[in-house]
């Protein structure tokens, strides 16, 4: 994928931000969609980030563009569901991992799951593409001829 | 005294209190080792800066972790959970990905451009990438403001605890904060800091998980921490604590995004001996991060859920919830490494502000105007000096003030770096003009809406927050002013940058 969608992304995600809080300054404070653009345009923005710092040579390579998207699933799916589901903390609720249903929902979606492929995807293609000891050689080789 | 926090007279003489200034005092012992050891291989101002690009990747995975959790991760933090609930969480759920976010961002970009240019600080990665000593000098400008203010909000905190623990009273507590913690920095500059670093995450870290299993035996697990909440206030285990899901999910672009602009982070990269090591550093970086994090999230829900059970009376100021919990529920000897944990972070912090203010001052204002400092070294060391001070009397000058100062450090970094630097850095479409622009509208919004703010005469709506509202203006007048001015963008890559953004 061309990097440009990532950087489209990442501008598209700037904007559902900006309408949030657009949305904050109408009179008697923000609706209930405001909190969507937030959701959505963190997840967006942090996921098109991954893409982006992950291109090499204009293209965004499949291992960190699947990164990128389950990124987006986890999160922006973790944070979509809070604001959908019905608020359920009360003293007879249901208890997932230590928390309420929607709590545990965002604390372990965003705070958790992403650990266990965003490392790994970055280990798994670091070899092949991120920085293999034939790139380091040429960038060494530019910089001696850019002091010489 | 600032209290040996909420303990009876009663109990003071079997607090523990010698063993905790025991472990605080060993720490200060291991930290004047670390500083002379660290003198005796400072050389150079490359030595200085960037430890002579010589340190391996568990020492780069764990000073980063130490210098991105300050003293807030002990204290503050666990403060805020106290008083608004899960909503506080959200300023660190992002640590699962940032990690890897900023490897794949900065890590390998910045190290390779230290290497091919001979890089030693972040603005001067800005300023090869868009060949423009105005954004590399724009950059240095506010990277100095946050740092004075986040360097006097650390001397007080240190300053506070040095009194607790020893009765120094606060302004000499501000001052010995200041000479323990200049002493090795001048001496032994980022080097001794990334070695303290390393010391001191590991210390944060053990502290945490140790913490954290006492947090849970304590409560009856995280569903008997929970259960106790709710029965009084559900909202505050809700997904968003007390706050609106503006405000958390604010926190959360805030700090998620706002990550790959903390200079004091980013310019580690450069420190590394070996890139290819990089492939492990999310790993590493993770781990560490979610492990200090435990007791973030655990004593201030802790607490609370003791406070809500009448196990305990509420506390008078949340930034209690740390100190109460570890003298209440933990042996004295973990009470002294979590005491000598927040000492650690608070000076680790300094440290690192102290470097990078040095380097700001010795190293980019004179070349964004067209000037080299002689000796750096030297100069760095002076500067290190004049910037402690500095901070020092602001510290003392007023606590609000101080305060004030603290809170925006991160979002001006944010605001002005995240565009320029982590975009910039990757995307060949940025311009010098949108650089600039950028930077300059970070600065300015941050600086006029915060002090606005302060004295009160603007307030903005509930969810929005300055640094949010900056970081955002920041990141659109980039992409605006990049895609105005598009035509100039190749003419302003240098062929050896080009090659490092396209490897």
């Amino acid at each position: 994928m061309p990097t440009r969608f990532a950087i489209a992304a990442l501008v598209l995600s700037c904007i559902a931000i900006a309408l949030a809080y657009a949305l904050a300054f109408l009179p008697g404070g923000a609706p209930s969609i405001a909190p969507w653009g937030l959701a959505l345009g963190s997840a967006g923005a942090l996921s098109a980030m991954i893409a982006l710092g992950a291109a090499r040579g204009g293209r965004v390579r499949p291992v960190a563009l699947v990164a990128s998207l389950l990124t987006f699933v986890a999160v922006g799916g973790a944070f979509g569901a809070a604001l959908l589901l019905p608020p359920d903390e009360t003293t007879g609720m249901t208890i997932v991992l230590g928390f309420p249903l929607r709590t545990a929902i965002v604390l372990y979606g965003v705070g958790i799951v992403p650990l266990f492929f965003l490392p790994l995807a970055y280990a798994m293609s670091f070899d092949a593409d991120t920085l293999s000891d034939a790139d380091l050689e040429r960038v060494r080789a530019a910089a001696r001829e850019f002091h010489e | 005294m600032t209290g040996w926090w909420l303990m009876p007279a009663s109990q003071r003489a079997a607090d523990g209190r010698p063993i905790i200034i025991g472990i605080a005092l060993a720490y200060f012992a291991v930290v004047a080792l670390i500083g002379v050891w660290a003198s005796r291989r400072t050389h150079s101002a490359s030595d200085y800066f960037v430890a002579g690009k010589g340190i391996g990747l568990v020492t780069l995975a764990v000073a980063a972790m130490a210098s991105t959790l300050s003293g807030f991760a002990f204290i503050g933090g666990p403060g805020l959970v106290y008083s608004v609930g899960i909503g506080a969480v959200f300023l660190v759920l992002s640590a699962s990905i940032t990690s890897t976010l900023g490897a794949w961002t900065l890590g390998k970009r910045m190290r390779l451009l230290g290497e091919a240019r001979g890089l030693m600080t972040v603005p001067d990665a800005i300023g090869a990438r868009f060949r423009s000593p105005a954004a590399q000098g724009l950059s240095a400008a506010a990277i100095l403001v946050a740092v004075v203010g986040y360097m006097a909000t650390n001397f007080l905190a240190l300053g506070l605890v040095l009194d607790a623990m020893f009765g120094t009273g606060l302004s000499l507590g501000i001052w010995l904060a200041m000479f323990v913690t200049l002493s090795y920095t001048v001496s032994g500059g980022i080097l001794a800091g990334v070695y303290t670093d390393l010391f001191e995450g590991l210390v944060k870290a053990v502290a945490s998980v140790t913490v954290f299993w006492f947090v849970l035996r304590s409560g009856g697990g995280m569903a008997g921490i929970t259960r106790a909440i709710a029965a009084v206030d559900a909202t505050f285990v809700g997904p968003w604590g007390k706050m609106p899901a503006l405000s958390a999910l604010s926190l959360f672009f805030v700090f998620g995004l706002g990550s790959l602009g903390q200079p004091h982070i980013a310019h580690k990269f450069y420190m590394l001996r070996d890139p290819r090591r990089l492939k492990w550093y999310p790993a590493l970086m993770s781990v560490a991060m979610s492990l200090a994090l435990l007791l973030y999230v655990g004593v201030g829900l802790a607490m609370r859920a003791k406070v809500a059970s009448g196990a305990v009376p509420p506390l008078a100021r949340a930034d209690d919830a740390t100190p109460a919990f570890v003298l209440g529920f933990t042996p004295g000897a973990v009470a002294g490494v979590v005491f000598a944990g927040v000492i650690a972070a608070g000076m680790s912090t300094v440290n690192s502000f102290m470097n990078i203010g040095a380097a700001a001052l010795t190293h980019d204002l004179p070349r964004a105007v067209g000037r080299r400092v002689g000796n750096e070294l030297r100069w760095g060391r002076i500067w290190t000096l004049v910037l402690s001070l500095a901070a020092v009397l602001v510290a003392q000058w007023s606590g609000t003030l101080v305060a004030f100062l603290g809170i925006f450090g991160y979002g001006l970094f944010a605001s002005t770096l995240v565009p320029s630097l982590a975009i910039g850095l990757n995307w060949p479409g940025a311009t010098r003009e949108g650089a600039v622009a950028s930077i300059a509208t970070g600065l300015v919004l941050t600086l006029l809406l915060e002090t606005l703010a302060y004295f009160k005469l603007f307030s903005l709506p509930a969810g929005v927050t300055v640094s949010g509202l900056s970081l955002l203006l920041s990141l659109l007048v980039f992409f605006a002013v990049s895609w105005i001015t598009r035509g100039r963008a190749a003419s302003q890559l240098d062929a050896d940058v080009r090659m490092v953004m396209d490897a």
